[in-house]
């Protein structure tokens, strides 16, 4: 439970440039390193973790619910959120005093790329575990809908699992 | 922008009410992200007036820096109505209900995860979340990856982490520590 807790606070810490980096974050702490689950069953908890308000830091609630039960996954909720609401309630006491925005704000324009890269990663190998023509049908058909429409992604996900149970 | 401007007179709000407030905005903010700070701004700033549209503003600036900017938010409107413990308050409001439905589909996920029925639904996602990835990306590339420098860190930290299998929250903070040198440098010559 002590490694869990540290390696979420470690990801809390260095998650910047919004939800999708901890994708490839956590994908490869708890996939590839710790091989505390496997590619598909953090595919699945991608989709699940997209089914509520929340987050999508919420994935590290499902992945500390397979990893520790109940428990693990508070532990891992609180503790990769903790740097970012201490760092923000930081910041609401100090902000009129914050002069150096425009240096913060110029290196996370700069780190913005690298975060772009390694979502991309991210895309590449869990996209490695996709193999028939019908995942590559639906992967081409949902990245047109989510191109150019506004459908949720909440919704997409919903109506792929009903087309998963109703195709052969 | 003087010190007046930024510290309005903040109105005494009790802890039940951002409490209440933001486990609505946890429960009905379906969409993610910018429609959550969509939702905050029009029930603390038009609905209540409990922080100006300006004080907003600046929260959601540094609710980028690290984190989900919605979450951070909700945490620095709470912080500005009832110091810590309103920002703590505010923050697990939000999070608690998308906590109690993963948790309940993780277990659900755990124990039923055999079922030919459910294999073949969540078989069906599989390939929407690697699309949903995918048009982040695109998204994301046109905004954020400027000139050649930043095509090229994009590159090198995409082959660092898919083909050198490079650990990720390496590249990143690489990324970031060469970002802050190149904010640094420009500064000199500004």
């Amino acid at each position: 439970m002590l490694t869990l807790a540290w390696t979420y606070l470690r990801i809390g810490l260095i998650f910047f440039g919004g939800g999708y980096v901890l994708i490839p974050l956590l994908q490869h702490l708890l996939v590839e390193q710790y091989k505390w689950l496997s590619l598909r069953e953090f595919l699945d908890g991608v989709a699940i973790s997209q089914l509520t308000p929340g987050p999508l830091a919420m994935l590290a609630t499902f992945t500390g619910v397979r990893v520790g039960g109940f428990m693990g996954g508070l532990v891992a909720t609180i503790c990769i959120f903790l740097p970012c609401v201490v760092l923000m309630l930081f910041v609401g006491r100090y902000y009129t005093r914050l002069k150096r925005i425009d240096l913060i704000g110029s290196t996370l324009d700069g780190v913005l790329p690298a975060v772009v890269g390694l979502v991309a990663s991210a895309a590449w190998s869990l996209g490695s575990s996709l193999s028939s023509l019908r995942d590559g049908l639906i992967l081409v058909a949902a990245f047109c809908l989510f191109r150019y429409t506004r459908v949720s992604p909440m919704l997409m996900i919903l109506g792929a699992g009903l087309l998963g149970v109703l195709l052969p | 922008m003087t010190d007046t401007a930024l510290q309005p007179k903040v109105p005494r709000v009790s802890l039940r009410e951002i409490f209440l407030l933001f486990l609505k905005v946890g429960l009905t903010g379906f969409g993610g992200g910018m429609a959550i700070v969509a939702l905050t701004e029009r029930m603390v700033v038009k609905e209540k007036q409990w922080i100006s549209a300006e004080e907003f503003l600046h929260g959601l600036a540094f609710g980028q820096i690290l984190g989900p900017f919605s979450l951070n938010t909700c945490t620095f409107v709470g912080y500005r109505l009832r110091g810590v413990a309103g920002g703590v308050l505010a923050a697990s409001a939000f999070l608690l209900p998308s906590f109690i439905i993963v948790s309940l589909l993780a277990w659900l996920y755990l124990r039923f995860q055999h079922l030919p029925m459910l294999q073949k639904a969540l078989a069906g996602t599989n390939p929407v979340v690697v699309a949903l990835i995918l048009a982040v990306v695109l998204d994301m590339g046109k905004k954020q990856v400027k000139g050649t420098s930043g095509w090229l860190l994009a590159l090198l930290a995409f082959a660092a982490a898919a083909l050198f299998k490079l650990n990720a929250a390496l590249v990143l903070a690489i990324g970031a520590l060469w970002a802050f040198g190149a904010a640094l440098y420009r500064r000199r010559l500004g």
